[in-house]
């Protein structure tokens, strides 16, 4: 059986085959409790690709072991743009409710309160009621992040989440990741282009290359 | 070469077309003397009773009205079985897109016929007419509406555990809302001008009065008639492209 680190990412063994291609082969690898580790490689290396199958997106061999489902910040936001930031944010709590009670919006106070502190958490009290679509791209990425949160999950992953900001909003959103891993003791595994960054704000860079994990 | 085989095609269907119609001219010449004295007979418009022409008027905005909500009720389930990013039985895909066209397939004016040897005359069958084609036409666009919406909010909410029907009233819905208001302003205004007609096959509205003048040969009452029904699509045209304006 495989060791479950007390809340982190095991992966041992991931092959994803898309198309008749091995698009990854053989991935192992381990993300402890409030550690930053960040995936590194060139574009078409499989970084999206290793992020969305351990986010069970995608179909994959070997196992991927967590305490829940891991959240998924997308590269581009992914934010319903006529939806306000919490109405935004308050989709990571759908998991936990019923149908009906989700298409009427009768959101349980509970779910509401925890999903203002999460906007709050990452620094966007004062904008719930704004619509997506009129937030800046650093902010989105906050809500982002704010719907992985509210989706109570025991692993965060995140997809190029500053690919599309100015440096200082990257930096921004990345010390935020950074102070969530380590406040909420939470494993994070984060794809980057950028291998400053990288190095910068992980705590340990894994390599990337066509479909395999490399030294760093 | 590949010009001439388009062309050549575009003739021989018009060919076809003229063999199955049989246009003739000579017939169209001689009847437009008797076309143009009912016209002229027809002035000064019969405007008599307006009373009862403006209840019939409004009775076939009532049935358009009525039949376009009821549309939508139905093309709600449809649509979102109909759509691929929403669909939460991937089986049922293919059945619903079949029964939205078989829907869209028939006219209005056809159901409302079946409707009238079902429940009777009167506006409720020309409405349960209006519904069915309706309920085709508007799963139809909204079901393109939502293939069309970015599916990337769609594939975060199911990544956070929602499920497919869930995501798509939470998130697909609300995203897509000025397309589908549009399309159903867009039908509305479309059933206010096919509903004109309904009462020639006794299903209500201002047709069955155009029915009644036409088979008394009273031009002056059919001319009125028709610029009362000129006056309601056009109403109902402004005021439809004005909202849509504002949803888009």
């Amino acid at each position: 059986m495989t060791p479950q680190p007390e809340r982190g990412l095991v992966v041992q063994g991931l092959t994803v085959v898309l198309g008749g291609r091995a698009v990854l082969r053989d991935i192992s690898l381990q993300v402890a409790p409030g550690e930053v580790v960040a995936l590194e490689g060139p574009s078409g290396a499989g970084k999206t690709t290793l992020l969305r199958a351990i986010a069970g997106l995608l179909p994959a061999e070997g196992a991927v072991v967590a305490a829940g489902r891991p959240a998924l910040v997308f590269q581009h936001h992914a934010l319903a743009g006529r939806l306000t930031a919490r109405e935004n944010a308050l989709v990571g709590a759908l998991g936990r409710m019923g149908f009906w009670r989700a298409a009427l919006r009768l959101w349980p106070r509970s779910e509401l309160a925890a999903t203002d502190a999460a906007l709050g958490s990452v620094g966007l009290s004062g904008l719930e009621d704004r619509r997506a679509d009129r937030l800046s791209g650093g902010q989105r990425q906050r809500v982002a992040i704010a719907r992985a949160l509210v989706q109570r999950a025991p692993v965060l992953l995140a997809d190029e989440p500053v690919a599309s900001l100015d440096p200082g909003t990257a930096e921004g959103v990345l010390t935020l990741l950074r102070d969530l891993a380590r406040g909420q003791r939470l494993p994070v595994l984060v794809s980057l282009h950028q291998p400053d960054l990288a190095m910068r704000f992980a705590d340990r860079l894994l390599r990337l290359e066509d479909g395999c994990l490399r030294p760093s | 070469m590949r010009r001439a085989a388009w062309i050549l095609g575009f003739l021989g269907i018009q060919a076809a077309c003229i063999w199955l119609v049989e246009p003739d001219l000579p017939r169209l010449w001689d009847g437009l003397p008797r076309l143009a004295g009912w016209i002229a007979g027809g002035f000064p418009p019969d405007f008599s009773g307006a009373g009862d022409l403006a209840r019939r008027a409004l009775e076939t905005v009532a049935l358009a009205t009525l039949g376009t909500t009821t549309a939508a009720v139905l093309a709600v389930p449809l649509a979102l079985l109909a759509a691929r990013p929403a669909a939460p039985l991937a089986v049922l895909y293919h059945p619903a897109r079949a029964l939205l066209d078989a829907l869209r397939g028939i006219d209005g004016f056809v159901f409302a016929l079946i409707f009238v040897a079902a429940v009777g005359l009167g506006p409720f069958a020309g409405m349960l007419g209006v519904a069915l084609h309706s309920a085709g036409s508007l799963g139809k666009l909204w079901s393109e509406a939502f293939e069309a919406a970015d599916p990337a909010p769609m594939e975060a909410a199911l990544s956070a555990g929602a499920g497919r029907a869930q995501a798509a009233a939470v998130v697909l819905v609300p995203e897509t809302l000025p397309q589908t208001a549009s399309a159903l302003l867009y039908v509305w205004e479309f059933n206010i001008r096919a509903s004109t007609v309904l009462g020639l096959v006794g299903a209500g509205g201002i047709g069955q009065e155009l029915k009644n003048a036409v088979d008394l040969l009273d031009f002056n009452r059919v001319i009125a008639i028709l610029a009362t029904i000129v006056a309601l699509t056009l109403a109902a045209d402004r005021l439809s492209a004005a909202l849509r304006r504002r949803l888009l």
